[in-house]
């Protein structure tokens, strides 16, 4: 058994990790069914997940609390996957769709939509995963420029100023057109309440795309951080696998961004836990950030609910609250991780 | 009396009774050029909006004659804003300028390293608990110091001239963000509405009191800095430098820091947070004067000038819609500051 508790992550078998962490997924799905606002008590809950109970507990937890876990769920495996993925092509622990700008770019095309008069229920996603991809050429474009010597907190530093210029100009829009703008405010921060089921059909096929993809990339890409020429003398081709991930952190930033608004700092702290807790191998850390990203961002919710009755915190407003610290923790680092 | 001294070209060597200093001829003829196309534009300011008046009405309406309609619209209505417009930029430029200088660092100024928003923070709290007005300046002075206390103090050991120390302050920036989003959705619907434009940074309604206590805040740190300039020169130097030179590098910092949180926080309780003229403004300061040593009146009289072109075009560019200065200098300022990011060989000590 002492095994279990290696002291070096990388040499910890990954059954000891993954069963307490999807463990500790799906309890916190349970609670995120049977905690909440208004008056359905946990044993109201509880009874109707047995089948039974009264019409309004029937109504809460089948209408209001199971779409809200499910998106939830969605979103987090969006966001963790995709900041695995980015830190990996990247070669920097600090790449996160949300720090880079790549959800500020698919918030800023979805407001562009809605200014324009479309409508948050019926909108597209592929106007967010369009956004997206911008958001992501934008970066990688960036971190060519820098090239391989520079420090990769300069990274982050673009991010910033790409969301603070794509932020302003979504307010731009949000001034010039009140009725969007009462949409869009409350979007903005990020909320997984008050969606439907048939919203989530439309998702499917993206995230049917983005796992075969992700599958397909996990090897080529677990070379690639040993290095290009070791990529390519092992067969793979750098450049495209580049471009698949550009094109799956796409897929799922926008995806994610659709159904839930910008939530930032998920995609840092899930792999930065993974890594944690099973080392730096992305063959490792990808199906730990399957049930974690979910985990965050499902407990975030929950906690959403509870502490402020009976309105409701933004959902990435409390993501940021965990997340900045963790950047905090890694940026205070004597040495930067190296990926 | 002024005397030239014939071996430092470009100087003037003003001395009255026992004090003596240099006077760069250069900077002082911009600063100059500066000062007067910050009063045209001012007085250019005054005239446009829904009223349009000429330059003449205004400087008559100014100086109490002409028309009682016009001395209305001049001196009630938009010479507040002006004046906050004014005054903003400059402390936010010159905290910049400050901040640069001390942290030897070019991106480290308030806006980025998360002192505005934390001192948003500050005072949205004080404006959603209470109504007491004066409060909200007091908040933001708490607010700043926290945040510069927390940035400063998370370097400590890596030093504050890379970007890490950058980082650590955006990080601190997000988590302030939140504290304002999460006290601004607890609140009834129009509280919020009313104060998101000045959550981006706006000089759509400042409050008369608070842009007093800007105002003299302001004057106590220029005079401040005008006395400190040849002590402040020397930031830039090695420690070991200027403390063989007679001066405490500890002492030099402390005081600059402390102008440079003063000015942020009665700003930003003024105008919100409009970070970004701190950035542009000493840039264009260093720019423009081609300056040996710290600019700081310059920079001052930059940020004036940024922040008062940026209120006029957001009033007028796109009438009636007006969009706060917050949004337009992070339109103009966002590229800028990608720019210097990806420069191949970036200056980084200043």
């Amino acid at each position: 058994m002492a095994f279990l508790f290696h002291p070096i992550p990388s040499q910890r078998p990954m059954s000891s990790m993954l069963v307490p962490v999807y463990a500790l997924f799906v309890l916190c799905c349970f609670c995120s069914l049977l905690f909440g606002a208004g008056s359905v008590s946990p044993m109201d809950a509880v009874q109707v997940l047995l089948g039974q109970g009264t019409d309004e507990a029937i109504f809460v937890v089948h209408e209001l609390r199971l779409p809200r876990t499910i998106i939830g769920l969605i979103a987090g495996v969006c966001l963790g996957v995709s900041g695995v993925l980015m830190q990996s092509v990247t070669r920097n622990p600090l790449a996160e769709p949300g720090l880079l700008g790549v959800s500020a770019g698919s918030a800023f095309s979805v407001a562009l939509a809605l200014a324009l008069g479309m409508s948050v229920a019926t909108l597209p996603i592929e106007l967010a995963q369009v956004g997206a991809l911008v958001g992501c050429f934008f970066v990688i474009g960036i971190a060519k420029l820098q090239g391989q010597r520079n420090d990769p907190i300069r990274l982050v530093l673009a991010g910033a100023a790409l969301t603070s210029l794509l932020t302003a100009l979504t307010s731009l829009l949000l001034m010039y057109n009140e009725f969007a703008a009462d949409e869009i405010r409350f979007w903005i921060t990020g909320s997984i309440a008050g969606k439907r089921f048939d919203q989530l059909v439309e998702v499917v096929p993206s995230l049917v795309i983005a796992s075969l993809c992700s599958l397909y990339i996990v090897r080529p890409l677990a070379s690639l951080i040993l290095g290009e020429n070791v990529a390519i003398g092992l067969g793979y081709r750098p450049q495209r696998v580049r471009l698949i991930v550009v094109f799956v952190v796409a897929l799922l930033v926008g995806t994610s961004t659709a159904i839930a608004g910008p939530i930032i700092f998920v995609g840092l702290v899930v792999p930065f836990v993974a890594r944690a807790l099973v080392g730096t191998d992305i063959r490792r850390t990808l199906w730990l950030c399957l049930p974690l990203g979910p985990l965050m961002i499902i407990s975030a919710d929950i906690l959403s609910r509870l502490i402020a009755q009976p309105t409701e915190m933004p959902l990435g407003v409390l993501t940021a609250i965990i997340g900045a610290p963790v950047l905090l923790l890694i940026v205070r680092a004597q040495r930067l991780p190296t990926l | 009396m002024i005397n030239k001294i014939s071996s430092f070209t470009g100087y003037s060597y003003l001395s009255i009774g026992p004090y003596s200093c240099l006077l760069d001829k250069r900077a002082i003829t911009r600063n100059f050029i500066l000062a007067a196309i910050l009063v045209l534009v001012c007085i250019g300011g005054l005239g446009s909006g829904t009223v349009p008046l000429s330059p003449w009405e205004v400087v008559n309406a100014l100086l109490g004659k002409g028309d009682a309609m016009a001395q209305f619209v001049v001196q009630e209505l938009r010479l507040k804003r002006l004046l906050a417009g004014i005054y903003t930029g400059a402390a936010f430029s010159l905290a910049g300028c400050l901040m640069q200088t001390l942290a030897r660092n070019r991106l480290a100024t308030p806006g980025i390293i998360g002192i505005d928003n934390a001192a948003m923070a500050f005072a949205v709290s004080s404006i959603v608990s209470t109504s007491i007005s004066i409060a909200p300046s007091a908040m933001a002075l708490a607010g700043s110091a926290t945040a510069a206390a927390l940035a400063f103090g998370l370097s400590a050991h890596s030093g504050t001239r890379g970007y890490r120390f950058i980082v650590a302050g955006i990080a601190i920036g997000s988590v302030a963000g939140a504290m304002t989003q999460i006290m601004l959705s607890q609140v009834a619907v129009d509280t919020a509405n009313t104060a998101y434009p000045w959550t981006v940074g706006s000089l759509n309604s400042p409050s008369k009191l608070m842009v007093h206590i800007l105002g003299v805040g302001l004057l106590i740190c220029l005079i401040g800095c005008l006395l400190l300039t040849h002590v402040f020169s020397l930031l830039p130097f090695s420690d070991p430098v200027v403390t063989g030179l007679g001066r405490n590098m500890k002492h030099l910092r402390l005081i600059a820091l402390s102008l440079s949180i003063l000015l942020t926080g009665l700003a930003v309780s003024v105008a919100g947070p409009v970070g970004l003229i701190a950035l542009i403004g000493p840039e264009m300061a260093r720019v423009l004067m081609q300056y040996r040593g710290t600019p700081l009146i310059s920079s001052a009289l930059t940020g004036s000038l940024i922040m008062v072109v940026a209120d006029i075009a957001g009033r007028t560019a796109f009438s009636p819609v007006e969009i706060p200065v917050g949004i337009l200098t992070s339109i103009v300022g966002g590229p800028y500051l990608i720019w210097v990011l990806i420069r191949q060989d970036t200056n980084r000590s200043l």
